[in-house]
């Protein structure tokens, strides 16, 4: 079984802060959703007023089209997986699991039978004795789901759960955390600041940016059709040039910038249009670093600027090499680490383009802090 | 950090010295308990005896002292003790739980003013409590009229529970506070988010959690309970605890039987020390084999492997314990060999002690016919008043100032002073002997 | 007090109101308020309590003060010296204890093996769980004229005859040390031992003496800790009555000596109430000023 989550225009505030203020989500029954946004832009708040450790300041909560208003956590069907997992150190892993069936009742053979079952999911049999302290940070993961998934809750909220472990166990973890999710069939709602997380695993992501729910959209649209300068910037990396409208063309925006100007594309509004600007109008210009290539290599390429390298970092699969343009703009661009860069040595000048097609021009607003 | 030799050497001494003054008194005191003498002393030494534990004696003047198992008023004392102290535990570890929790709920600035007012008993004087609570129970019962709450108004035990309660509950609760601490709420969390009441979250979550901190409070709030006498002392009016019942021993005459009582609590706190030690150190193992378990799981294995060798490992503390050992049976072998022990030892210095009471008696009557009339009877009260009134009088205190300024006394004043002396502390004789004990060796 | 409720559930928040009411409202507040209330009245049977003659007066405070109105002096010297006396007496212990723990805690927290720190500790607690008249008692034991003490110093040549060290008062104030060495060497070692030893070994390496190592680095950090020793020993020196009562020559009282003697031996429970809130706020005071001094505050010294 699970349930549609919506939220009406929540806000919620303490003293004169909004944690959340006006957030409006619906969250389809077995669909895995993501929050995602920076450490203090209110996801946690928004997440405990659907488990019900708060109650909103203003709107509504509705689990199933019912409002949740006065419905304590105890009551409500939902389960959270803490951050820190909460697990009750005193206890054995199977009581632990079956600790929601105690609560109401059931017999030792029967919590003791649905706990193994869990284990059995979560892939941990036989571990059910144990004491919480003897796991290693991923069984303790599983536990805690299998201990919030004892109840059949029909919403499970996960708040940022993978944060406390290694990269290699993070990643995965989120595949079976995908894999659960897909042969329980319950909603999933699922808390993060980690942009990788929340692209591999969800179906839907809402970025939110102080408070505010600033989009929400599948992971493709997010990535490649951002509408605020906040979520071009805080999901994945992007160059913005800052500039004016200096005239408006069949969908087609020419911004200058500096000494140059490039074309590209109006962006997409909350409403799912794009966006109308007018000559003279400040935007900026969002140019992915994977869109950037060296002049030449492209024929599409429209858009061509100089800088100079600054450093050429190594990542692995990709090499990022820094530069600053003419127009003293900050540029990041990307390039398979296979590829020749032999012409790149820092305090060179090389030019560079990038395609019309790949620039999105968006209204002005608060880029996040990197 | 890492200090030279000399400061090294001078921090040892140090630490010797502090702690020499931390058990030096307990160790004399636990030693004057089998000295059979009427006064607590090593020295004179007259007899190694247990009458102190056993029946006491009753002096060759009449003058009864009680040994501990004798001790009536002593065995009540003890027993209303327990009772305040069962009832201090079972008010205070709950009242302190409570006060430790809901100051974690409340919001700052409430909390500084919560926080201040439940340590302030611990800032008040002891006797300050009691008599708070005797004046305001006192009134009630007055107020009360005949019935019930007149009744338990002046019922010293009910007052005492009450008193002890106010600032025992605050050892509870920075007790319980400092548990609490480390306390990660989001395990309540969790609890009512699995469908927990309130009440179960309590019972399955929090207090289990506090377990140990009800223990250990438990455990302080009955030993505080137990030693208290600055409140105790007001609020148990009538009645007698331990602590009262000791005072009015210290006060009425200095008796080896509080020795005798002193080292039976020592033992039984070297004995509580013992345990624990021990079952801290069953509980260490328990960990570290866990711990190893998992070690195991996540280390590779030379770095394991020096654990071997402790099968050959002799505990030192056993060192320790052989050397008290032969140094009690050298001492035995002293008292054995200078006839120090047993009852006929005991026997023989009542003997002498019987005779030279008649002697004096007789220098008294003598002393009695040449001088005044009034001299005789202040003689005679002040040897009555001897154990009685040790701390009213204040000429009987010069008394005890020492051997040799009684013999000054003595050509002076008359025998009568000397004579008291020689009573508290038996034969100079026995002096000398105990002197050529070490000779002897 | 709604969300109270909410938060803790029926039962048990209402276990919670009521114990903490019954504690610091019935056990703490009004026992302490009605001792003030009475010690601003006449010394009255009880009978006559909330008559006629029940008035506010400031006769027990004036009685410390001036004495009764009978005597001759200006002033109440004998109550007034008592009073001066204990308070004196109880910083000078405070001080001496202060000095002569702080080694001993430094050298637990700082210095030990965790195995020999342990051992200490347990070492500390053991003579604290045996009575305080019983510590009194040997201590009294010790000094008595014919005891241990007299009898090594006469052994040694170095006194002639033996020293009064009770009506010296020597023994009390040795007594008094012994009592509460434990509540000075406990809020010291908990502050030491949070202190990083990394500061320690820092302050070496820039070529720091010990003392001033000491003196710049670890006092600073322990102030809350040794304000709250202090504090506590104090207060409760100030306080004490079992040790006096032991060890007090005859002709010296500790005030607390002074405020029994009036409640229990002269029945006059307005003026021992009157003498209790005088020691009590002289002995708060003399605390808040202390802290106001070294600039700590209340909720650092108890922890």
């Amino acid at each position: 079984m699970s349930a549609e989550v919506e939220l009406q225009n929540v806000s919620i505030a303490f003293g004169n802060f909004y944690a959340a203020k006006n957030v409006n989500v619906k969250i389809g029954a077995g669909e895995f959703f993501s929050f995602l946004g920076p450490s203090g832009c209110g996801k946690t708040t928004l997440l405990r007023a659907v488990s019900g450790f708060l109650e909103p300041s203003q709107g509504k909560v509705l689990i199933d089209g019912q409002d949740m208003s006065g419905i304590g956590p105890n009551k409500r069907p939902t389960s959270l997986i803490f951050q820190n997992l909460a697990l009750f150190p005193l206890m054995s892993v199977a009581d632990n699991i079956a600790f929601s069936l105690e609560v109401r009742g059931h017999d030792k053979k029967s919590r003791r039978k649905r706990a193994d079952e869990l284990l059995d999911l979560v892939a941990l049999n036989g571990q059910g004795d144990k004491k919480v302290h003897e796991l290693s940070g991923g069984q303790k993961q599983r536990v805690a789901i299998a201990r919030a998934l004892a109840v059949e809750p029909k919403v499970l909220l996960l708040d940022e759960p993978l944060s406390a472990l290694d990269l290699k166990l993070r990643q995965k973890m989120r595949t079976e955390l995908r894999a659960i999710q897909q042969r329980v069939g319950i909603t999933f709602i699922y808390i993060t600041h980690d942009q990788g997380e929340a692209l591999t695993m969800s179906d839907r992501v809402g970025v939110m940016n102080d408070g505010e729910l600033e989009q929400v959209g599948t992971c493709y649209d997010v990535y490649e059709a951002p509408c605020t300068p906040f979520v071009a910037t805080f999901v994945g990396e992007n160059n913005a040039f800052f500039g004016k409208v200096e005239k408006v063309e069949s969908g087609k925006v020419k911004v200058q910038t500096g000494g140059s100007s490039f074309i590209g594309q109006a962006g997409l509004g909350l409403d799912n249009k794009n966006y109308k600007f007018k000559a003279g109008d400040e935007v900026i210009m969002f140019v992915r670093p994977e869109a950037i290539s060296l002049k030449g290599n492209s024929k599409k390429a429209q858009n061509s600027f100089s800088a100079e390298v600054k450093t050429i970092e190594f990542e692995g699969n990709l090499k990022n090499i820094f530069l600053r343009s003419a127009e003293d703009v900050d540029i990041r661009f990307s390039v398979p680490s296979s590829s020749d860069t032999s012409g790149m040595e820092p305090s060179k000048n090389v030019s560079l383009s990038f395609s019309q097609d790949n620039a999105v021009v968006l209204p002005t607003g608060a880029l996040a802090l990197d | 950090m890492k200090p030279n030799l000399a400061i090294q050497a001078f921090l040892g001494l140090y630490i010797l010295i502090f702690f020499l003054y931390l058990f030096g008194p307990l160790v004399i005191m636990s030693v004057t308990a089998f000295n059979s003498a009427e006064f607590p002393a090593i020295t004179p030494w007259e007899c190694f005896s247990f009458r102190w534990f056993n029946e006491g004696k009753i002096a060759y003047d009449g003058q009864r002292l009680a040994g501990l198992v004798t001790d009536r008023p002593l065995h009540e004392g003890i027993i209303s003790s327990l009772i305040i102290a069962a009832g201090v535990v079972t008010l205070s570890v709950p009242i302190g739980m409570a006060a430790a929790i809901v100051l974690t709920q409340v919001n700052s600035r409430l909390r500084t003013l919560f926080y201040s007012m439940s340590i302030m008993p611990v800032l008040f004087p002891g006797v300050i409590i009691g008599i708070s609570t005797v004046v305001l129970w006192d009134r009630i019962a007055t107020l009360g009229g005949d019935g019930f709450i007149s009744e338990l108004g002046r019922n010293g035990i009910f007052l005492t529970i009450l008193g002890q309660t106010c600032f025992i509950s605050t050892y509870c609760f920075l007790i319980f506070v400092a548990r609490l601490q480390r306390f990660d709420t989001t395990q309540e969390e969790a609890a009512l988010d699995l469908g927990a009441s309130q009440s179960q979250v309590f019972l399955k979550i929090l207090v289990p959690y506090l377990m140990p901190a009800i223990g250990s409070s438990a455990v302080i709030a009955f030993l505080a309970s137990f030693e208290n006498y600055n409140t105790t002392v007001f609020s148990i009016l009538s009645e007698q605890t331990l602590t009262t019942v000791i005072a009015s021993k210290v006060r009425l005459g200095i008796s080896p039987a509080i020795s005798a009582l002193a080292l039976v609590i020592i033992c039984l706190t070297l004995i509580g020390a013992f345990f624990y030690e021990i079952s801290r150190r069953s509980n260490q193992r328990k960990k570290d084999r866990e711990n190893k378990v998992k070690m195991f799981s996540e280390v590779s294995e030379n770095r394991l492997v020096e654990e071997r060798p402790k099968f050959f490992r002799i505990p030192k503390s056993i060192f320790v314990f052989l050397l008290l050992l032969i140094l009690a049976v050298l001492t035995w072998q002293q008292l054995i060999k200078n006839n120090m022990y047993g009852a006929e030892c005991v026997e023989k210095a009542e003997a002498s002690k019987k005779s030279n009471f008649a002697d004096q008696l007789k220098l008294l009557q003598q002393n009695a016919e040449s001088v005044e009339t009034t001299d005789e009877s202040e003689g005679n009260a002040s040897r009555s008043n001897e154990y009685n009134d040790i701390f009213g009088d204040q000429n009987l205190f010069k008394d005890f100032g020492g051997f040799d300024s009684d013999k000054n006394e003595e050509s002076e004043n008359g025998a009568t002073r000397s004579n008291e002396y020689n009573d508290i502390f038996g034969d100079p004789n026995l002096f000398k002997n105990f002197g050529g004990f070490d000779n002897k060796e | 007090m709604n969300s109270f409720y909410r938060k803790n559930g029926p039962v048990i928040a209402t276990f919670f109101l009521v114990a903490i009411i019954f504690w610091l409202i019935f056990l703490i507040v009004i026992p302490q308020l009605y001792m003030l209330d009475l010690s601003f009245r006449p010394n009255l049977p009880p009978l006559l309590r909330g008559g006629p003659d029940d008035v506010y007066t400031l006769t027990h405070y004036k009685h410390f003060l001036y004495g009764s109105e009978t005597s001759k002096d200006a002033y109440n010297y004998v109550d007034i010296g008592v009073f001066l006396d204990t308070i004196i007496t109880a910083v000078l212990v405070t001080v001496i204890n202060l000095c002569f723990c702080y080694p001993i805690a430094f050298y637990i927290a700082k210095l030990a093996t965790p195995n020999t720190a342990r051992l200490l500790v347990l070492a500390l607690v053991i003579p604290f769980w045996i009575n305080e008249l019983l510590r009194s008692f040997a201590i009294r034991i010790l000094f008595a004229g014919e005891g241990v003490i007299n009898n090594i110093l006469l052994e040694l040549g170095l006194i002639t005859t033996a020293v009064n060290f009770i009506a010296l008062d020597i023994a009390l104030y040795t007594g008094l040390t012994y009592a509460y060495i434990l509540l000075m060497i406990f809020p010291l070692y908990n502050a030491l031992e949070s202190l990083d030893t990394n500061q320690l070994e820092a302050a070496k390496d820039l070529g720091s003496s010990t003392l001033r190592t000491h003196w710049r680095i670890v006092i600073p950090h322990a102030k809350a800790g040794i304000a709250s020793g202090c504090t506590m020993v104090f207060m409760l020196t100030a306080g004490a009555l079992a040790t006096p009562v032991v060890l007090s020559s005859p002709n010296t009282y500790w005030f607390t000596q002074l405020i029994y003697q009036w409640f229990n031996m002269n029945d006059n429970w307005s003026r021992g109430s009157a003498y209790s809130i005088i020691l009590l706020v002289v002995s708060v005071t003399f605390v808040l000023l202390m802290m106001r001094l070294f600039k700590v505050t209340i909720g650092e010294v108890v922890r």
